[in-house]
């Protein structure tokens, strides 16, 4: 515990140095300004910001990365209220409530629980993950291949399989996610695997490719062609900006029970912050003295939700920076942003890079308050951004989009490759295929497959590996319990059903 | 999209997709070599998997679709959406700016790719006026060039206004 408290110290002594202050400055505002974009949501925003950090160090790097990853969310909340377009599924509850609010007259106020709601959960939850990390740094110390592999399939089951409305395309996304992972040179081999001779293939299809073709490019044609000849009303900040006493008494318990929610949830591979979202709405209607303001705009319904967003969220860095596994399309990316400085997250980057991981964690608790610090004031700003014509919004973020795909080998082919994934996007969003899923197979993907064949190779190509080491067994037994437990309560269900 | 492909023939489509893509990769992943060494299992083990998994996967998708359809299915009708009928314009026309800064960027180079792009997604968004779009789009390539040449030192192509940019770009 004192070793934890004073590895944080000394992240805190990284983080504080004038030079990562300003990038966490400059990571929260650009994430805050390119999150509040309409259609732009966290994953997106990260992506597109990626080319801007190729000049800096790692630490500072991953530094401005924690701020726009925090920011795009902040920036998200304000758009949802205030355009009732949620850019993520995440924002659908804080939809429902918050631009209810807004159209009462009530923006100030849902827009301060919200931003206050992010602080207080997302500090708790950094506190959590402070606590956390070095837990499960000490289990995953003892992880070998078999564990790992086992682990990455129970990641891609739930994200895939057990979320999301539909199984088969959960999984028909993963597997496309796994097969485009497969591109390039096999890292044990150097067999060509899949790339046509193609030079710009021979080192994988980046992940920020297929990220922005399907957020960005995807999104835009989408919208372009179904929603781009609807009138969008945007709400006016009128009145005051401050929560009221009671405003306050009704928020702060909603932010704690959905820090409660959210953080566990963020920490398992569940997908990101949209259950616990929607588990946290449910619990606020339920404990409402005014459950009839429930749909009219109940100030519960923005606290709750944004809150566990947030510290679900902060959740999801656990499995990323101790066990290397990202659960959330985001996470995907910020696994990449790793990966570009030669960063592998796991247990040993807690060893090897003490100051870098331990800096970040202690810019995350700056990253919260710089963003209570500008987020409130600056709101007549961000709103000046909401306000940009939707043909300019969508011209802009198609370049920035393809400057990021673009600048990695300076080649037509990614753009091409860009648009195919646009074309991909499209369809997928069409036909209600999960997109998260695919961006996490293409990055989990050749990591699983390394550890499969590592695990075999130790055990002298004996597959029994995976079943007779406890932990690894126990994975695969509840990844295979999540697969068949709701085809058993179906299969019950109807027996019974019979039976009447 | 076209108005013949929706419903259980737009799924029938797709479904088929997957199967042919998961085909495809098969025939590929068995023209790989084995090469085990300890592992007993070489870089054609898992395409193979990968291969098998998506035809499964398509076959499941081609049997739902005679068995009442993809199940929680997204609503045919964009109305039942909250969306309007697909407009084709649109789509071509942010197609076409995509293809346009393909053709573009490296004879033209970056800045008058990213404004024709920019133009030509702003006419698939509904705007009419070529004037503000191309003059927008210049200006946010011009500071979006100045920014990554020479801060950020990445180059980007300065293309037929190398003379004006100087020989920054590639």
């Amino acid at each position: 515990m004192s070793e934890t408290f004073g590895a944080l110290l000394s992240g805190f002594a990284v983080a504080l140095t004038p030079i990562n202050l300003l990038w966490g400055l400059v990571g929260v505002t650009l994430g805050t300004a390119v999150g509040v974009l309409p259609g732009v949501g966290p994953a997106l925003t990260v992506a597109m910001l990626l080319p801007l950090t190729v000049k800096l160090d790692p630490t500072g790097a991953l530094i401005m990365f924690a701020g726009i990853y925090y920011g795009a969310m902040y920036g998200g909340s304000t758009t949802t209220i205030l355009l009732n377009t949620p850019g993520e599924s995440a924002s659908i509850a804080t939809a429902l409530e918050g631009n209810r609010m807004a159209r009462r007259g009530r923006a100030g106020p849902a827009l301060a629980t919200s931003a206050i709601g992010s602080f207080v959960a997302g500090s708790i939850a950094t506190v959590l993950l402070t606590l956390l990390a070095p837990l499960v740094v000490e289990v995953a110390l003892r992880f070998g291949p078999a564990e790992y592999f086992s682990l990455m399939v129970f990641a891609f089951v739930t994200v895939a399989a057990v979320l999301g409305s539909s199984t088969v395309r959960g999984l028909t996304a993963l597997f496309l996610g796994l097969l485009l992972g497969l591109v390039g040179i096999d890292e044990q081999t150097g067999q060509m695997r899949f790339a046509f001779g193609v030079p710009e293939l021979l080192d994988g299809i980046d992940v920020v490719v297929l990220a922005v073709g399907l957020f960005a490019v995807g999104e835009a044609l989408y919208v372009a062609a179904y929603e781009s000849r609807k009138r969008e009303a945007m709400e006016r900040i009128s009145g005051s900006l401050w929560m009221t006493r009671d405003d306050w008494r009704r928020s702060w318990p909603a932010w704690l029970r959905a820090t409660a929610i959210g953080f566990p949830f963020g920490t398992i591979p569940a997908g990101g912050a949209e259950i616990p979202t929607f588990l946290s709405y449910a619990t606020e209607k339920k404990l409402s003295k005014h459950p009839e303001e429930f749909g009219n705009g109940a100030i519960e319904g923005v606290a709750g939700p944004e809150a566990a967003n947030n510290a679900a969220a902060t959740g999801v860095l656990v499995p990323l920076l101790t066990l290397g596994i990202p659960t959330s399309a985001t996470a995907a990316i910020l696994l990449a942003a790793f990966q570009n400085y030669g960063i592998q997250p796991g247990p040993l980057l807690f060893q090897t890079q003490g100051a870098l991981v331990w800096g970040l964690i202690a810019s995350l608790y700056v990253g919260n308050v710089l963003l209570l610090v500008l987020n409130l004031p600056l709101i007549g700003l961000w709103v000046k951004v909401l306000a940009i014509p939707r043909p300019l919004l969508y011209g802009g973020i198609l370049v920035f989009a393809t400057l990021g795909a673009y600048s990695l080998h300076q080649s037509v082919v990614d753009l091409a490759t860009l648009y195919v994934f646009g074309l991909l996007g499209f369809l997928m969003r069409r036909w209600g295929f999960p997109v998260a899923p695919a961006v996490i197979g293409l990055i989990l993907g050749p990591l699983a497959e390394a550890q499969f064949r590592r695990a075999l190779a130790i055990s002298q190509g004996d597959p029994g590996v995976f079943f007779t080491q406890p932990i690894s067994a126990g994975l695969l037994a509840l990844t295979a319990l999540l697969i068949a437990l709701p085809w058993t309560v179906r299969l019950v269900r109807r027996l019974r059903g019979r039976r009447r | 999209m076209p108005p013949g492909l929706a419903g259980a023939r737009a799924e029938r489509v797709l479904s088929l997709g997957v199967l042919a893509l998961g085909i495809v990769a098969a025939a590929l992943a068995w023209q790989l070599p084995e090469g085990g060494g300890y592992a007993r299992i070489g870089p054609n083990f898992v395409p193979k998997l990968v291969a098998a998994g998506l035809i499964l996967l398509g076959l499941w998708l081609l049997v739902e679709t005679f068995t009442g359809g993809w199940r929680s299915r997204v609503p045919d009708d964009p109305g039942q959406r909250g969306e309007h009928a697909f407009v084709p314009a649109a789509f071509l026309w942010v197609s076409a700016g995509l293809l346009a800064q393909m053709a573009l960027i490296h004879t033209g180079g970056f800045v008058l790719a990213a404004a024709a792009l920019f133009a030509c997604v702003a006419r698939g968004f509904g705007s009419r006026r070529w004037a503000r779009d191309l003059a927008a789009g210049l200006a946010l390539g011009l500071a979006v060039f100045a920014f990554f040449v020479h801060f950020l030192n990445v180059n980007l192509p300065a293309g037929w206004l190398r003379a004006l940019l100087g020989a920054a770009g590639t």
